[in-house]
């Protein structure tokens, strides 16, 4: 990607320290590092240690505690919970995140073309859906979802046909997908276009004198050249796809026949340690959790590691 | 001089393909427009419901039709209800909200400025893998780190004070990754150099040459950082108690909660959709006074 | 730029700490009320009942050498979490904790309550129902004092009855014909709803037939017997699963915004409900003039053999963090334990009494209630309701077990199951839970 200045000078500046010096300097990054790395090992690396450690022992309701080792892991890899649930987040991720992603990209070569008010107060609209918190905006859609009460019935009966019902089995999957959508194509739109403003003009302007069309100019130059943007933001969407939670967790309060406890594997976690008191087991549920994400996100990198450029 | 920050040249570059492309056809355009309205339109019908229901009655949300106004003064009934269920206790939720995303937001900053600074422009032994750790500590579902931290800061007397939320929120991962990715390309290591042979320390340094330099990440982080902490719900709901320390989005869900349950509920579905209307409002306020802000910062995501 | 955005920064944050200034005072015990006597040991509360600061305003007046220092940590399952947490790290339960009746054996089996018997529990027994001194014991131990309760009755549209020519049903088998008239007459709603969610409610309607799923008591912890699958609930469900299947009633998840609606606009012409049901329904309904409730006894499967069940209902248990457990006893017993402090309790937050003092009183009796036109429902459903109660045994993995209910009703109502099967499934489920958990089953 493009960049201002290149620091082609830094080499020359180091040739000129002699190394016990120059590794000493170097070292008071540490001193710059150690606030965030106390906050780090104090919430997440202690905790996280912590919770792997309680995932090694087995605590039953009737009777105590006992070191079980990797017991639990067993159980957790054939504990068709956890692997519906699992599957379930690589559906959502494998629809999800192409829509997010999708309407993101639209959205933002659209705007990357025109300069009227009109495209800056859509992006603003496009994105004002970030500010709203994830409870508050499940809030809005489960009203919004009802089916006597949302809008739904009034504009479908406008057209004579039948009101979906949002909330069944067979439509909670898209409905959840709406309300993701809805609250993080914004974000990602931004990102992209942030990335496509960046890209030098000049190049559409050899396109065009080469004859390219709008469509091509931007599937061909516009996108490959962003690739790098996309990358991090699909890291970030898978991640936080394969970790649903919050929005099914709100969403159950309007529909808790249809989805369950454990619908996801991050809610399995949190109603086997809130709910059931299964401590051990839910840590078991997170950190299995945890190393599926990392062995997608590595995966997913390892595909794209030319797109991305992260080499370095 | 060469050294033009980065965000002002990047302004200049927007500049310059605003003017160029006002060449796009007509109907083109026409069609571009007409799919930003109907995406806006996606995009805003939530939000004009949720303004909508603010002005309705408990009963009349029930039964008017849920996006055309009802008896629009009934918004008055529900401030005043605001002001008056449990003793106003509403904006003393949304006090606290400024309060965590404020100092949450500015500290985890501070903490990513450092350490993105830190691993930018020193080349010490172990920073590969300890940046990696972090960068990896993205993939750690919350749920794994809730009851530890919880045992944690219960056991320091921490548990139901402010510092339950703020402490935890300071961490941004992906902050650091941003300050990093713009420190390393903003500041070029001769003024850094410069000021050294002029005698300056490592932290003088940081702080009247590179700092200047990073500002555009800062705000990016800084906005990120509040939002996140504005909008967190699941660390509040676990680790406070005392309903005068909640934020915002933990009392409307005890007020959703209480609203549906049975025994010993109370039906305050107006005062959770006025409330929701009120709270949302200054973070998308700030998001259309901060326009410039956004859109240069998170140019940072995407210059690699 | 700088100045002007750090300015308002600046500004905002100002604005943010003045407005939280006073909670700057986080001391370990901030109440949400007041203390009137600042030397007397303070007990902390949680609790989430309506109106409630009056009540324990009274008692701090009334007591010198006891004070309640009182928040409201949540509503049910958002309170039991946190509870379950602070049992598990140590520290941070309340002294005192409100509990519905069907998690306390949840709870007691990780020794978070205070048997209260060494506490003059059995000074206060006389005091309350049988059936509702029951559910708070656990063999001779006592977890719990009564608060209040959930006695069921049904609530029924006289307007939408009148109109479509529907007697009030006395059976069951009845309120089948009642809901085949109603739809043969042609109404848009249909009789009732029946949620797979109202986890209690089910049960309830379970154990009418004589249901008694779990035999748990916690002088021997670790056995349990479990029958969820017995004929009782096989004849409930099936009956139910057949007026779904007729289309006779309706399957919505009960306490979101659309059942709400429904309950406004006479979708549902009968709610089957707990005590606590009218103020519900009340709060909702401001908006329908038309609407004429009225309350009538829960329909019965044997008309000579009438069994009362409860829905729902709380108290008060003492938890092992309390420091002071005398303290915390003496406010579990009386903070309910006053005419006054239930005139506000039934007046302002609509609960139904299981203090027999005010229970059995003709002010109680007599009550009338305007949402339904001046009816005397206690007298008439609820007083008897209660007094036939005669309690139930719940599992200590209750949550766990009402999950798995749910999910095996709602297979039934979309069609997956039979009845029979979904409770035969409900059993499988039940008893490979315990054994794992390292119950020995019966």
């Amino acid at each position: 990607m493009a960049t201002m200045t290149s620091p082609t000078h830094a080499k020359t500046s180091a040739e000129h320290e002699p190394s016990t010096v120059a590794r000493r300097r170097h070292r008071t990054g540490w001193l710059f590092v150690i606030p965030f790395l106390a906050v780090f090992l104090l919430f997440l690396i202690i905790p996280l240690a912590y919770a792997l450690w309680t995932s090694l022992f087995t605590s039953t309701l009737a009777s105590g505690t006992e070191f079980t080792g990797l017991d639990n892991y067993a159980k957790a890899f054939t504990d068709p919970i956890f692997l519906e649930g699992m599957g379930r987040v690589g559906l959502f991720a494998l629809v999800m995140i192409p829509l997010q992603i999708g309407v993101a990209l639209l959205a933002a070569l659209v705007l990357d073309t025109l300069a009227t008010r009109l495209s800056q107060a859509s992006r603003l609209l496009i994105f004002a859906p970030y500010a709203i918190p994830v409870v508050i905006g499940a809030l809005m859609w489960s009203f919004l979802y009802s089916p006597s009460f949302g809008p739904a019935s009034t504009l479908f009966d406008a057209f004579g046909l039948q009101a979906p019902e949002f909330l069944s089995t067979n439509l909670i999957f898209g409905s959840l997908v709406n309300i993701v959508t809805w609250q993080w194509s914004g974000y990602y739109m931004i990102v992209i276009y942030a990335g496509l403003r960046a890209i030098n003009p000049s190049i559409y302007e050899a396109a065009r004198v080469d004859g390219a069309s709008g469509r091509q100019i931007a599937l061909r130059i516009k996108v490959p050249m962003i690739s790098s943007s996309m990358v991090m933001v699909l890291i970030f969407a898978i991640i936080g796809t394969l970790q649903f939670f919050t929005e099914p967790v709100v969403l159950r309060n309007v529909a808790p026949g249809v989805i369950d406890a454990a619908y996801t594997p991050n809610m399995y976690a949190y109603a086997l340690a809130f709910q059931y008191s299964q401590f051990n087991y839910a840590s078991t549920i997170a950190f299995s959790l945890g190393v599926l994400v990392f062995i997608g996100s590595y995966l997913f990198l390892y595909l794209t590691r030319k797109q991305s450029g992260l080499n370095r | 001089m060469t050294l033009s920050t980065a965000s002002s040249s990047l302004r200049k570059r927007r500049k310059s393909t605003e003017h160029v492309d006002h060449h796009v056809g007509g109907g083109r355009r026409i069609g571009s427009h007409a799919l930003l309205i109907i995406l806006a339109i996606y995009f805003i019908v939530p939000l004009w419901w949720l303004l909508v229901s603010s002005t309705k009655s408990t009963s009349s949300l029930f039964s008017s039709a849920p996006l055309w106004f009802d008896h629009p003064a009934d918004f008055i009934e529900n401030v005043q209800g605001l002001f008056t269920h449990q003793g106003g206790i509403y904006w003393r939720w949304l006090g606290n909200s400024f309060f965590y995303a404020l100092t949450g937001g500015i500290g985890a900053t501070v903490l990513a400025i450092l350490a993105g600074y830190g691993f930018a422009k020193y080349r010490f032994s172990g920073r590969g893998w300890v940046f990696g750790l972090i960068l990896g500590s993205v993939m750690v579902p919350l749920t794994a780190l809730v009851v530890p931290t919880f045992l944690l800061l219960s056991n320091v007397g921490l548990i139901n004070t402010p510092w339950a939320v703020i402490l935890p929120s300071l961490l941004s991962p992906f902050g650091v990754y941003l300050m990093r990715v713009y420190t390393q390309d903003a500041v070029p290591d001769e003024m850094l150099e410069a000021a050294r042979i002029d005698g300056a320390g490592e932290f003088r340094t940081f702080v009247q040459v590179a700092l200047p330099m990073m500002k555009p990440a800062v705000v990016t982080v800084l906005l990120l950082s509040v939002v996140a902490t504005w909008n967190n719900f699941f660390l509040p709901l676990a680790m406070l108690n005392d309903p005068n320390l909640l934020p915002v989005t933990v009392g409307l869900n005890n007020w959703t909660k209480l609203s549906s349950t049975g025994a010993g509920g109370e039906q305050v579905w107006n005062l959770v959709t006025s409330g929701a209307f009120i709270s949302v409002l200054p973070l998308l306020l700030s998001f259309l006074f901060l326009q410039r802000y956004w859109q240069g910062g998170l140019a940072i995501g995407s210059v690699k | 730029m700088n100045t002007k955005f750090f300015a308002a920064l600046g500004v905002a944050a100002l604005g943010a700490v003045t407005l939280t200034a006073c909670s700057g005072n986080d001391s370990a015990e901030a109440c949400t009320n007041k203390i009137v006597n600042k030397d007397a040991t303070q007990v902390s509360v949680w609790a989430w009942y309506p109106a409630f600061e009056p009540v324990v305003d009274l008692f701090n007046q009334t007591h010198d050498d006891v004070q309640v220092c009182w928040t409201d940590a949540g509503v049910g399952d958002d309170e039991y979490s946190k509870f379950s947490t602070a049992i598990e790290a140590g520290s941070g339960a309340p002294d005192v904790i409100m509990l519905e009746a069907e998690v306390l054996p949840s709870f007691s089996i990780r020794d978070a309550l205070v048997d209260l018997t060494a506490y003059g529990a059995s000074d206060v027994a006389g005091d309350y129902p049988d059936g509702a001194w029951s559910d708070v014991k656990s063999g001779d131990a006592v977890y719990a004092i009564p608060v209040d309760g959930g006695p069921m009755g049904m609530l029924y549209r006289k307007d939408i009855f009148d109109k479509y020519g529907i007697a009030v049903p006395t059976t069951w088998a009845e309120f089948a014909d009642a809901a085949q008239a109603l739809k043969d007459a042609g109404a848009p709603g249909v009789l009732t709803d029946f949620p797979t969610n109202r986890r209690a409610y089910n049960q309830a309607l379970f154990a009418q037939a004589g249901s008694a799923p779990f035999v748990y008591d916690s002088a021997d912890p670790q056995t349990i017997s479990i029958e969820v699958n017995d004929q009782g609930s096989k004849d409930v469900l099936a009956y139910w699963a057949d007026l779904v299947d007729r289309g006779l009633v309706a399957t919505d998840d009960a306490s979101t915004a659309d059942y709400n609606t429904k309950m406004v606009d006479g979708t549902y012409a009968v709610y089957v409900a707990a005590a606590w049901g009218p103020g519900y329904l009340s709060e909702l309904s401001g908006a329908d003039a038309t609407a004429e409730w009225r309350a009538a006894p829960v329909p019965q499967w044997d008309a000579d053999n009438p069994v009362q069940i409860n829905w729902g209902g709380s108290a008060f248990a003492v938890t092992s963090q309390a420091s002071d457990k005398d303290a915390a006893a003496i406010v579990a017993k009386e903070i309910f334990g006053t005419e006054e402090a239930w005139k506000i309790g039934i007046e302002e937050a609509a609960l139904f009494p299981l203090w027999k003092p005010i229970l059995e009183s003709d002010y109680f009796a007599n009550l009338e209630y305007p949402f339904f036109d001046g009816q005397q429902i206690n007298k008439d459903v609820f007083l008897a309701a209660a007094a036939g109660y005669e309690g139930f045994t719940f599992s200590p993995f209750q949550n766990y077990a009402y999950d798995q209910l749910t999910e095996e009703l709602s297979a039934v109502t979309r069609g997956e199951k039979s009845s029979d099967q979904a409770l035969d499934d409900l059993q499988d489920t039940l008893v490979q839970y315990a054994n794992d958990q390292g119950f020995t089953v019966n």
